[in-house]
């Protein structure tokens, strides 16, 4: 009984050492075989794995995800992750950035140490023409906002199209009036995107000449009074972002026009496939 | 005008990029996420208190056509602008 019952234990064992995983928070141009110390997402001791002059910074954990409703304890893993990338950062100079939770799993015949040692051998070449092009560089993101209303208000004064439809919109009978006011509308629409697109032409011109690089992402709804027409992450050299904002600040001036700024971060948006 | 980086001002800014980019490794060689509902966002929507997308606002169209235009001009212009 007794017997059987260790059997079981070391069963266990085995099992949780088969499925350890190694959860990678970057990969560093460096080769040091060394501890960072408890600082993982749960306090986890992070250390690097090198092959040839890189190294995979990582923590050693259960191979299962990170997963959990708790907002508040998801936004700590996710503080904790940035900050292993930036002490990463900071004490190498260049790091890639990978996404939170990615985690090499290990196998019955292959350790996950392992796999992150042939990970880093397979992929070395591609690795080390990403840390060439981030190298001595950061990504700031940068955030163009107008005021709709504002812009609208302008727009009316400025389009003689627009003033004219409302000057005949007065003189319409209520049910004529109505028709009138949805064409206005619609006028108003394409006056507005086609304003938006010169913005953004304009910007993006003047904002590239100051990068690296650069990636257009998504825009966002933020509220009623303030939306958003460009947002972009920019690879900059770390010592050239002064230029940069100066070009923003010009933009940040300009009535009903606002730019949010922010950085450095490591280069998320500049070491992944697209 | 100076980046910040200030950690709670710039939450967002933070999850849009650990949670959507960074390097990516073999899908073979890492721990499957399919089936576990995308962590974070959820996250993002209650600390922004907005939708992440512009789905339902009236410039989602234009946002689209911007990000084409951009995207074929970066193509004709793959040369760095910055001079050393």
């Amino acid at each position: 009984m007794q017997h059987s019952e260790k059997t079981e234990v070391a069963l266990m064992a085995e099992t949780i050492v088969k499925e350890e995983g190694k959860y990678v928070y970057c990969v560093a141009n460096a080769a040091e075989e060394v501890s960072l110390g408890e600082i993982g997402i749960e306090g986890d001791e992070v250390y690097t794995i090198p092959y040839r002059d890189i190294c995979a910074v990582v923590h050693r954990c259960p191979a299962q995800p990170y997963q959990s409703d708790d907002q508040e304890l998801v936004k700590a893993w996710v503080v904790a992750h940035q900050k292993v990338v930036d002490a990463a950062w900071e004490r190498w100079g260049t790091v890639l950035p990978l996404g939170f939770d990615t985690i090499i799993r290990g196998e019955a015949e292959e350790s996950a140490e392992q796999k992150v040692k042939d990970w880093l051998k397979q992929e070395y070449e591609d690795i080390k023409r990403i840390i060439e092009k981030v190298r001595g560089k950061a990504e700031y993101g940068v955030q163009v906002f107008w005021n709709p209303k504002l812009v609208a208000q302008n727009l009316t004064q400025t389009s003689l199209e627009i003033r004219n439809l409302e000057e005949e919109i007065k003189t319409k009978p209520e049910g004529l009036a109505y028709m009138y006011r949805q064409r206005l509308g619609n006028l108003m629409k394409r006056e507005m995107e086609t304003k938006a697109d010169e913005c953004f032409k304009d910007f993006y011109g003047r904002i590239r000449k100051h990068t690296d690089d650069i990636r257009v992402e998504k825009t966002k709804k933020v509220e009623p009074s303030l939306s958003m027409i460009m947002n972009l992450s920019c690879l900059v050299y770390r010592d050239r972002y002064s230029e940069l904002g100066e070009e923003l600040d010009k933009i940040n001036r300009m009535e009903g026009f606002s730019v949010r700024f922010t950085g450095p971060w490591p280069p998320y948006s500049f070491v992944g496939g697209s | 005008m100076e980046p910040t980086r200030n950690s709670h001002a710039t939450l967002v800014d933070l999850l849009d990029r650990v949670l959507d980019k960074g390097l990516v490794i073999n899908a073979d060689l890492i721990i499957s996420l399919a089936g576990v509902p995308l962590i974070g966002v959820n996250l993002r929507v209650a600390l922004a208190g907005m939708e992440t997308m512009l789905r339902y606002g009236v410039m989602k169209e234009w946002d689209e056509r911007t990000r084409a235009w951009e995207c074929e001009q970066r193509q004709k212009n793959v040369e760095p602008i910055y001079s050393a």
